[in-house]
């Protein structure tokens, strides 16, 4: 489509195309001109191909076309007559007195980018506030800040320029901050560029799938450690304080028989043989089930879709946070089912198959190998499997299992223990204050999450995500590795948190250790189905986010698509308030996002795959400690107040690698990148529908 | 090539044509005669006349024009010389300047106005740097005219340069001295030299004649040594261009241009206007007024143009304090339109006397107070103010209107923001 006069004197510097059919002898003006926007589509797509010395539109507008040309066509100077000799732009990087405040020297309109010649001579700073016509407050960027910035709205001369006058400038971190943090190396990432919707209030949200976004990470430079020590001098005074601790004792469980009653003798685990019957008679809508063991042998055996992987832990002392908790090393139970007709109990994207060939071993969310898994297989009502009764009573049914070994597991004698671990919630003042937020599923079906059970990873006074409103819950990071979350999500297995993921989640262990990072609590808010209700979450969350006075803020999600809404909404509520904020999500190719706002500038991707997709492989997309060591590290870049360099236009996973080169090299930290579904055999969908081979 | 030689670019009646349309006219010819009060006109380029009205006489100018020029006829006397070639006060009044000099200054002095008070306008000082004798021979021929027994050359102490050049060309000569003054505006009005140098007040409406001296511009000085020694009329200017303009914001320095050569085509010898641009001003930024680009032309009178940045947008209720030293209410009026603003309430410094309708200050540079004035601006609803006030006044508003919570715009913000000069506000203490 042709652009308009005034859209082609603001585009003057981007490449130039014709967008139809153009005759010879033509002077080219803005309405013969493509909109450039559209290019890298359409580059992507192989409509075009832009070559190395295509003109600039300022230069070809009045220009005349020497010959006939199709639409598309690039302009380049062999095709045209009376090619405008561009104005070398001011070097807009090349400022004096870097330093100084930000001051308008002229009248300028939204969207214009300033230059260094829109800027005031610093001069006469002190007479032109003494007459009150500026005020250089602290929110007052430096002349080095904003050039290069565009502008967001309408600002006369004179005007000083803050955060919130600038497109993409996320809270304005003062340069002292750099001092108080002690980050060695600094790393950022950004993913999936492509922000073409502006989400407001909650109306009228179109669902736009760009092409050929991707994510991308993109290193930044490292800061000087001699900084590190002044700060740490600085906060010397102010003391690490323990508010809870919680320990972990592990049993080990080597073997899992049937037996005539539910016990753990030595290290083997009894489970008694009539159980199914207490636990199919528990539900109404479950009309049979299956109890299989699952040793390392069978690994290779057929399976309906996994729906969850679960600790098998119980608490001895406390309550669930804190205290005590006992749990069995070796084994996990694994929540798997069909309704009665056979069909999975998942919306699109289930795991069934081959168990080793669809799951991503190690991973957080995922069985390790080795481990045996008390697997039920669990039939509901035909036709429930879509809706949230069904899968509820698939979890609830398990979990009656679940329990009883819970209590034989409180039972055991505390000489079967083979290592404690202990896990403290510290709060560190002085340090950057952070909380994590984590958007969790909510919309129903298959997309909830029960929230603190009696005991870990249970269901037994739990209240289901959806119940409560999907609203944010603030909870403390031990309270997420004691099983706060009993996850009913797992639909999209390659990209959705199991319970097991909670009790390993990698980034609240990662923030809890960081001894620069005060973590101030975790919060979970729930993706509703409908949008206005979703931006009715955001709002509370930023509210929430406001409240905690925190310094810094990392936002991730689980799933793709439809929960980004959300996701984006919560970072810009938190980036409005004028705090960093680093989102993670499953992004690269498929996952790539569909909506976005200024402050979506730090994003972290949890692709692993080798296609950039959800290929259905469990957890093989989740978030893993790689992801959590380079959110947090970007976190500390935003609070740094680094820069993050945008992302490239597709997808390009050589930008992850290069950030965590980045971090390694900067820190000396050796960080293991996780393998992904290559290093297993192909699963009869990747070998079908995903890795097809010719 | 079209040049327009207007005929009032003096004090006095406008002058009448001694030419007809279609005559053939050589540069330096006189082609207008005064009436009454006023100079001599002389064409400064080689054409024909192509066209007389009112205010001007057109001449269609020959393609090729040289330097040469048709010399005055010689004179007796050094007044009529000066009348010949039609010298007028070149500083921005234009009194002719042979009736100056038939004042007879027995005791009296030459006072040579070399402050060149208006910012940015750098050619006088630049004249006197690289060629002082010029200068001080006209003193000597305005010494000899009036018959002052001595003079003194005011300077502002800033222009070291042209100081010592103007000290070494003055070797030997001991009746003319050189009188350095402070760096204030507006030090270069005649009644403030004169109170600088002699500490008593003229009133607005007395001529320097009563303080027994004549005071005479710089460049006015030089046309009279060039009315004596070469027998040239007043047909080039020297004037600044100076602003936005690609070659820089610094001072652009033309020396003698002829007189009618249009300020757009200096402004182009600059390089062009850089980009936006808010006004074009003609003459010095507290004095000048918004000239036309298509219009403007070189004067006898004209100190400079200086190209602007757009004024700064509010959109509000303005005040408007009027000074003498500065803008008038009109430019004023003109200023807030150009920045968008409602003009609320206008009041006068204290000090403005108008004299045969102009405004004059009853002491430049030495406040009366203006607190009443703010404090009037205030209850006529101003949000802001702009001011057009010299220095000290400048100074004294500074000390009150941001206490009481009101913003304070200087006519000349837009000017000086435009070439990075000190904006006028506060003095140092």
């Amino acid at each position: 489509m042709s652009m308009s006069a005034e859209h082609a004197a603001e585009l003057k510097n981007e490449v130039a195309a014709v967008c139809c059919r153009t005759e010879e002898g033509t002077i080219i003006s803005a309405a013969n001109l493509e909109d450039p926007n559209i290019f890298p589509d359409l580059e992507a797509s192989g409509l075009m191909k832009i070559p190395e010395n295509c003109l600039k539109i300022g230069q070809v507008i009045g220009a005349k076309l020497m010959k006939t040309i199709d639409s598309l066509t690039p302009l380049t100077s062999d095709l045209l007559e009376g090619i405008v000799e561009m104005k070398e732009e001011h070097a807009s990087k090349e400022i004096s007195q870097p330093e100084q405040k930000a001051v308008l020297k002229n009248n300028l309109k939204a969207g214009a980018v300033i230059e260094a010649i829109d800027l005031e001579n610093p001069m006469n700073f002190e007479k032109l506030e003494d007459s009150l016509l500026i005020k250089l407050t602290d929110a007052v960027l430096t002349r080095k800040q904003v050039i290069g910035a565009k502008l967001l709205k309408d600002a006369p001369a004179l005007s000083v320029v803050t955060g919130e006058m600038l497109e993409g400038f996320d809270a304005f971190v003062p340069e002292k901050a750099v001092e108080v943090q002690a980050a060695q190396a600094v790393q950022s990432t950004i993913v999936g560029g492509l922000l073409k919707i502006k989400i407001a209030e909650g109306k009228g949200i179109d669902i736009e799938v760009p092409i050929g976004t991707g994510s991308s990470v993109v290193p930044v430079k490292e800061q000087a450690s001699s900084v590190v020590e002044v700060a740490e001098n600085k906060v010397e005074k102010l003391e690490e304080k323990v508010i809870r601790t919680l320990t972990r004792k592990h049993f080990k469980i080597e073997k899992v028989e049937m037996g005539s009653e539910t016990k753990v003798d030595g290290t083997t685990l009894y489970i008694r043989e009539d159980i199914l019957k207490n636990a199919i008679a528990s539900e109404e809508l479950v009309v049979d089930m299956k109890l299989e063991i699952i040793t390392p042998e069978r690994y290779n055996e057929y399976s309906e879709t996994i729906m969850d992987v679960q600790p098998i832990a119980t608490k001895e002392e406390g309550e669930l946070g804190e205290g005590i908790t006992r749990v069995i090393d070796g084994v996990i139970v694994m929540v798997t089912g069909t309704d009665e007709n056979g069909v999975q109990i998942g919306e699109f994207g289930s795991s069934e198959g081959i168990l080793d060939r669809n799951i991503m071993w190690g991973r957080p969310g995922a069985p390790d190998k080795g481990e045996i898994f008390i697997k039920t297989e669990v039939k509901v009502k035909a036709g429930t499997n879509m809706e949230r009764p069904g899968p509820m009573a698939a979890h609830e049914a398990t979990d009656v299992i679940t329990q009883e070994i819970r209590e034989a597991l409180k039972a055991a004698d505390d000489s079967l223990v083979v290592d404690t671990e202990e896990f403290k919630q510290v709060r560190r003042p002085g340090k950057k204050k952070v909380v994590i937020v984590k958007e969790i599923m909510g919309q129903g079906a298959m997309h909830d999450n029960f929230i603190l059970p009696v005991e870990p990873a249970g269901t037994l006074g739990a209240k289901p995500n959806v119940d409560l409103g999907n609203v944010p819950i603030t909870v403390s990071p031990l309270q997420v590795l004691d099983g706060c979350i009993h996850a009913i999500t797992c639909i999209g297995p390659a990209s959705k948190e199991t319970t097991r993921h909670y009790w390993r989640e990698p980034l609240v262990i990662e923030t809890m250790k960081d001894e620069e990072l005060d973590l101030a609590g975790i919060i979970f808010v729930g993706s509703p189905q409908v949008n206005a209700e979703k931006f009715y979450v955001s709002k509370i969350l930023g509210m929430t986010v406001e409240a905690m006075d925190v310094d810094g803020a990392i936002v991730t999600t689980e799933g793709f698509g439809n929960n980004h809404i959300d996701f984006a909404s919560h970072i810009e509520q938190i980036g409005m308030r004028g705090i960093s904020v680093v989102g993670v999500t499953f992004s690269a190719v498929q996952g790539q996002l569909v909506v976005g706002n200024p402050y979506m500038t730090s994003l972290v991707d949890n692709n692993k795959s080798a296609q950039g997709i959800e290929n259905e492989v469990l957890e093989n997309n989740c978030l893993a400690p790689e992801d959590a060591v380079r959110a947090v590290y970007m976190l500390k870049a935003r609070m740094g107040g680094e820069d993050i360099k945008e992302a490239e236009r597709k997808w390009n996973p050589n930008v992850k690698l290069n950030n965590i080169d980045v971090i390694e090299n900067g820190t000396g930290r050796k960080i293991e990148l996780e393998a992904n579904e290559q290093s297993l055999e192909k699963s009869k969908k990747r070998r079908e529908i995903y890795e097809v081979e010719e | 090539m079209k040049r327009v030689m207007l005929l009032k670019q003096h004090v006095g009646a406008p002058c009448v044509p001694i030419v007809h349309e279609g005559d053939a006219v050589k540069r330096g010819q006189c082609i207008a005669e005064p009436s009454g009060l006023g100079a001599k006109l002389h064409t400064s380029v080689t054409g024909k006349v192509a066209k007389i009205t009112e205010t001007e006489i057109i001449i269609d100018a020959d393609a090729v024009q040289s330097e040469e020029y048709v010399k005055i006829k010689e004179c007796e006397s050094i007044v009529d010389s000066v009348f010949e070639a039609g010298v007028v006060g070149a500083g921005g009044a234009g009194f002719p300047t042979h009736i100056k000099l038939k004042t007879e200054l027995v005791d009296g002095y030459i006072i040579a106005n070399c402050v060149e008070c208006e910012p940015v306008l750098s050619h006088n000082i630049k004249l006197l740097e690289e060629n002082p004798l010029i200068v001080i021979n006209g003193i000597k021929y305005a010494m000899e005219a009036t018959k002052a027994k001595s003079a003194c050359i005011a300077i502002k102490v800033k222009n070291k340069k042209a100081i010592e050049s103007i000290k070494k060309a003055l070797d030997g000569i001991d009746n003319i001295e050189v009188k350095e003054l402070r760096d204030m505006y507006p030090m270069g009005e005649e009644r403030a030299i004169i109170h600088e140098i002699f500490g008593d007040w003229l009133t607005p409406n007395q001529l320097p004649l009563e303080a027994n001296c004549v005071v005479l511009n710089t460049e006015t000085l030089a046309n009279i040594t060039r009315a004596v020694e070469d027998r040239k009329p007043v047909i080039d200017k020297d004037i600044t261009i100076g602003g936005k303009v690609k070659n820089g914001t610094g001072s652009n320095i033309f020396f003698q241009m002829p007189i009618g050569t249009p300020i757009s085509e200096l402004i182009e010898k600059c390089g062009g206007i850089d980009g936006e641009y808010g006004e074009i001003v003609m003459g010095g930024p507290y004095t000048g007024k918004a000239g036309d680009i298509n219009i403007s032309t070189v004067t006898k009178i004209s100190g400079g143009a200086i190209v602007t940045i757009p004024l700064p947008e509010y959109d509000g209720p303005l005040g408007l304090l009027v000074c003498a030293c500065g803008a008038d209410e009109e430019r004023l009026r003109d200023i807030a339109a150009k920045m968008k603003s409602k003009v609320v309430g206008v009041t006068a410094c204290k000090n403005v006397e108008v004299i045969r309708g102009a405004n004059k200050c009853e002491t430049p540079g030495d406040c009366p107070g203006q607190a009443q004035g703010i404090l009037q601006l205030k209850k006529d609803g101003a949000k802001r103010i702009l001011i057009s006030n010299c220095s000290d006044c400048s100074n004294t508003v500074m000390c009150c209107a941001p206490n009481l919570g009101i913003p304070v715009y200087h006519h000349t913000d837009h000017v000086f923001r435009t070439v990075d000069h000190e904006l006028t506000r506060r003095l140092p203490m």
